[in-house]
């Protein structure tokens, strides 16, 4: 089992909690943010392994937290970009700035595992 | 996964709440691109949450909710008063389901196809078609339009995509510097902190009496800790008011749609903080007062153009601190109160005399909206004018210790001033002592502190404060009012100390509703700070306590509360006294200017009686009375007179007896018969307002009343009327045995009242009389047993039909006879009355049919005199 830090990165408590139980059932540390800029703040103190990034937030919104992820860590760690179906077109856009993989929501652990290992983080 | 559902239900309740606010500002200013992503975001995050839920009915709305905002937030859409309430409708179901999902725990069933509909309608720009699912639905076709103008204008130009890329860090983070707390834990830690300030102070006290003992400086720093901490605990259960004024701007946006009118709502000092239970008590008051102000206050919007002033009216709440207490002003630019129309109703429901009226100030004229049932919208809407009216706002904000008052200009506007306290939980009381107990009294109740004089008063000590004794009923005559008295010693049936008699009483005046009560006290100590703790369950139907503390030296006092102790006063008493009380109270409402009667009978103080019901005054010969069967009698136009000595005896040695004599006239049996009442001097007429002020539980007087400047006692002459008539009987016809039957009188008419009750003790029955049915059905709980009842038919609160319905389902009246009493006496209506389980139906002005409906009801077990 790997044992790495995945920073969940949502305003709802309970997606973030949803993930958590995912994340952690499957042997991943879960650490917590309610926006991008909670989130910049958390990776400046201890990058994580992966990020799991809601788009639609307060104070920073998920594009911006990448754009700045990017700017001062470079590629990694590596980010699953989280959506749904109205927001596809911002798919692109994350691609662009540097995500790994989308996810949409709601998720399930299967498909949130799958989408995971897809990027090579299990 | 139940905890989840809880977090969900927690957030999105936070979320609906701030959408609200959110979907009203978008529609001033339909460009703000930042209120827009706010929405979108708030919409799409409970869509996006409840597909982890498996909520598929509120997915499906929010997702057709998110729809319409999706295509508003990329300039698809203009904001038009239509899509915003197409768009509310939505957030008003999700609220629906969100609720249901919080009793429930499952999503309610529901058909949302309509809506679901409507808001894709609008969505692809087909709003015309979905309009009239929205609730309040949108003002169309009204020239002016003028909700909808500001918005349409800037419909043209909202940006296309506007990425809210700079964001500014206004918005709070949820998971922050805050964490959430269980009410519970808050309520639980305030207990604690509150017996530890009770503890603190026993043991202050204990080492205040031991002098420089080891523990004094440990104790100093644990009671300054205790202070800091109960500071601080008290500071978890405050909550900015803004908390209570979420929900104003929607109610506010739907009014102004419902009602036509363009209204603007500032709230000012939505910061002020203040406990989380009062915060809860005041929600509703506030709101219907805004309510109140939008639907009376503010004009429509033609009539203030046509008036000068802006079109939109302007409602302000502003929320401040003042000593101890927050004082919540709603301010409306509105017409003001309309003063004429306050007069005429005032006049039409008879609460005040054409006289009276013209003595007020208009000041005192406004505070008559606060009456029960007092609605002066000529047309009664939808919004407000539903009979719950500014009455139960003000029964609301006293039940918490507040006060509620208005100023109001004519044509600038109204104002209300609503002062609270900052918390229930400890209040500023004064500490007194009755018998041997210690009680507390909130402050916020006490007017002022009298001390009397002991002793009888005298007409030469009128101007100081004493305690006037009439017939053992306590009054104090306090700048020229009669102020009515209650002993907390009597009323409690404590033990007396000796000596703590007469000699100088303390009187704490109380405010009890619109009037003040006195309580007569035997030592008033300070005013503390206490920590209120309700009353155990087993005592709480005592109504004249609202609470218990503890004080600094460990004792248990209870806290009174002055409206329990007037109600128990004026009506409960002891249930012996109940049913007579209950005929003086009832008796003793007149206002009108009256011709009295002054005469001396017993004692030096005068005593009155309404000059026309006194058939004619006489000056009896000594010699012409005669005894017969142990009742003075004379003979008198060619029969014979009962008469009856008001003092109690006949004062033998005088030549001549001045006597009132009372006629009174039975058409049904086609008599007429008087009695002569004997008096020891008569002294004046005098035309004055018979107010009785109160109503003694002594038989034969109604009361007392300040006739021309003096305490008078008001005889009742419907009392002795059936003294001499029952001792008539009984001398005449020997037959002691059968008692006299009882008749419970119910007639909210004062006039009525005063007719039936003194007609109906003229005939020898025994009669009670109440105001309202509650009343009479609370003298069935309180076991009062009569023989017959007569009922009003039309009485508010409760009228005469479901007064009967009521006494048939049952209970100890169940089978008494009941005869209604009917202004109006249509076929339809008797049969109705018949049906609800009246046992006879008689006209109101019909004495004669009342006394013949009575009589048969009664058959023969009991008899009239």
């Amino acid at each position: 089992m790997h044992a790495r830090t995945c920073l969940v990165v949502d305003d709802s408590r309970v997606v973030r909690k949803v993930a958590r139980r995912i994340l952690e059932g499957s042997g991943f540390a879960v650490r917590e943010a309610a926006d991008g800029s909670e989130a910049l703040a958390s990776c400046r103190t201890a990058l994580p392994g992966c990020v799991l990034l809601d788009w639609n937030m307060p104070v920073m919104n998920g594009i911006d937290f990448l754009k700045a992820l990017r700017r001062e860590f470079g590629p990694n760690p590596p980010v699953v970009f989280c959506t749904t179906e109205t927001e596809m077109k911002y798919v692109e856009q994350a691609i662009e700035y540097g995500a790994q993989e989308f996810v949409m929501k709601p998720f399930d652990a299967e498909i949130l595992l799958g989408k995971f290992g897809q990027a090579g983080l299990l | 996964m139940d905890d989840l559902l809880a977090d969900f239900l927690t957030e999105t309740n936070e979320s609906l709440a701030d959408l609200d606010l959110a979907l009203v500002r978008l529609e001033r200013t339909p460009d703000d691109a930042q209120t827009l992503s706010l929405i979108f975001r708030l919409v799409h995050t409970i869509k996006g949450t409840c597909g982890f839920l498996g909520l598929p009915r509120l997915e499906h709305v929010a997702h057709a909710a998110e729809n319409v905002l999706v295509r508003v937030r990329d300039g698809v859409l203009a904001v038009t008063p239509d899509t915003i309430s197409t768009a509310l409708s939505g957030i008003d179901r999700i609220k629906e389901i969100v609720a249901g999902l919080a009793t429930g725990g499952n999503e309610p069933a529901g058909d949302d196809t309509e809506l679901v509909a409507a808001l894709n309608a609008v969505a692809e720009g087909r709003g015309e078609a979905a309009a009239p699912i929205a609730p309040p639905p949108p003002v169309r076709e009204t020239a002016p339009a003028p909700v909808a103008a500001a918005p349409v204008a800037v419909a043209a130009a909202p940006e296309p995509a506007p990425e809210p890329t700079d964001a500014t860090p206004a918005e709070p983070s949820v998971a922050g510097q805050t964490i959430r707390v269980g009410v519970d834990v808050l309520e639980d830690l305030m207990t604690l902190v509150s017996e530890l300030v009770l503890t603190r102070n026993q043991l202050l006290q204990l080492a205040r009496s031991q002098e420089d003992s080891a523990f004094s400086v440990p104790l100093q720093r644990l009671s300054h800790i205790t202070s800091d901490l109960q500071e601080g605990v008290m500071k978890t259960r405050m909550q900015p008011i803004g908390n209570a004024w979420n929900k104003l701007p929607r109610l506010v946006r739907d009014l102004a749609h419902e009602l036509d009118k363009r209204i603007e709502l500032v709230l000012h000092g939505a910061e002020t903080e203040l406990d989380r239970q009062v915060l809860e008590l005041i929600k509703d008051p506030l709101t219907h007062m805004v309510r109140n102000s939008a639907d009376h206050g503010l004009e429509t919007s033609a009539e203030r153009r046509a008036l000068g002033k802006p079109e939109a009216g302007r409602i302000a709440l502003n929320a401040f601190h003042e000593g101890g207490h927050i004082i919540i002003e709603v301010a409306d630019d509105g017409r003001g109160l309309p003063v004429d129309r306050i007069r005429a109703k005032i006049l039409s429901r008879s609460l005040a005399t054409e006289a009276e009226l013209a003595a007020m100030t208009d000041e005192q004229i406004h505070r008559f909206i606060f009456r029960a049932g007092f609605s002066t919208a000529a047309v009664v809407t939808a919004v407000s004018g539903r009979g719950v009216g500014l009455d139960v706002v003000k029964t609301n904000i006293e039940r918490i210790g507040g006060t509620i008052d208005l100023k109001s200009i004519a044509g600038q506007g109204t104002t209300f001033v609503v002062k609270i306290p900052l918390t229930l939980a400890i209040v500023s009381a004064l500490i007194v002592q009755a018998g041997r107990e210690r009680f507390a009294i909130p402050q916020i109740c006490v007017v002022e502190l009298v001390r009397a004089a002991g002793g009888e008063g005298t007409a030469a000590d009128r101007t100081e404060s004493r305690i006037e004794r009439i017939h053992g009923t306590p009054v104090l005559r306090l700048r020229d009012r009669l102020l009515p008295l209650v002993s907390l010693a009597g009323l409690l049936r404590l033990e007396q100390d000796a000596g703590a008699g007469e000699a100088g009483q303390c009187i704490v005046v109380t405010q009890v509703g619109a009037g003040t009560l006195g309580i007569i006290v035997d030592r008033v100590f300070d005013t503390e700070e206490i920590v209120v703790k309700p009353v155990a369950p087993i005592l709480r139907h005592i109504t004249m306590f609202s609470g218990n503390t503890i004080l600094g030296d460990g004792s248990v006092i209870m806290i009174l509360d002055p409206n329990g102790i007037a109600r128990a006063n004026g009506i409960a008493g002891t249930e012996s006294h109940l049913a007579e009380t209950a005929t003086r109270v009832a008796v003793a409402q007149s206002e009108q200017r009256t011709a009295m009667l002054l005469f001396r009978a017993g004692g030096t103080a005068p005593k009155a009686v309404p000059l026309s019901l006194v058939a004619r005054l006489e000056d009896i010969e000594r010699d012409r009375i005669e005894v017969s069967a142990g009742q003075p009698v004379v003979q008198y136009r060619g029969r014979l007179m009962p008469l009856v000595a008001l003092s109690g005896t006949l004062d033998t040695d005088k030549p001549r007896q001045a006597v009132l004599v009372f006629n009174d006239i039975d058409r049904a049996l086609g008599r007429d018969r008087c009695m002569g009442l004997v008096v020891d001097e008569i002294l004046d007429v005098i035309e004055d307002r018979l107010k009785v002020e109160l109503s003694g539980d002594r038989p034969g007087l109604l009361g007392t009343a300040v006739v021309a400047g003096r305490a008078t006692d008001v005889i009742d002459t419907a009392y002795w009327l059936t003294q001499a008539a029952h001792d008539w009987f009984r001398a005449g016809q020997k037959s002691g045995g059968s008692r006299l039957a009882r008749v419970l009188v119910v007639e909210d008419s004062d006039f009525f009242r005063n007719l039936l009750v003194p007609a109906l003790a003229a005939e020898g029955y025994e009669v009670t009389a109440c105001e309202t049915a509650i009343h009479a059905l609370r003298l069935r709980e309180a076991g009062a047993m009569f023989d017959a009842v007569v009922s009003d038919i039309e009485m508010p609160e409760m009228d005469g039909l479901a007064f009967v319905r009521k006494l048939r389902e049952g209970g100890a009246w169940a089978e008494l006879p009941v005869v209604a009493l009917s202004a109006r006496m249509h076929d339809g209506e008797m049969a109705a009355g018949r049906d609800a389980g009246f046992t006879d139906y008689v006209g109101k002005f019909d004495r004669a049919a009342l006394l013949a409906s009575l009589g048969q009801c009664l058959g023969e077990n009991v008899h009239a005199a």
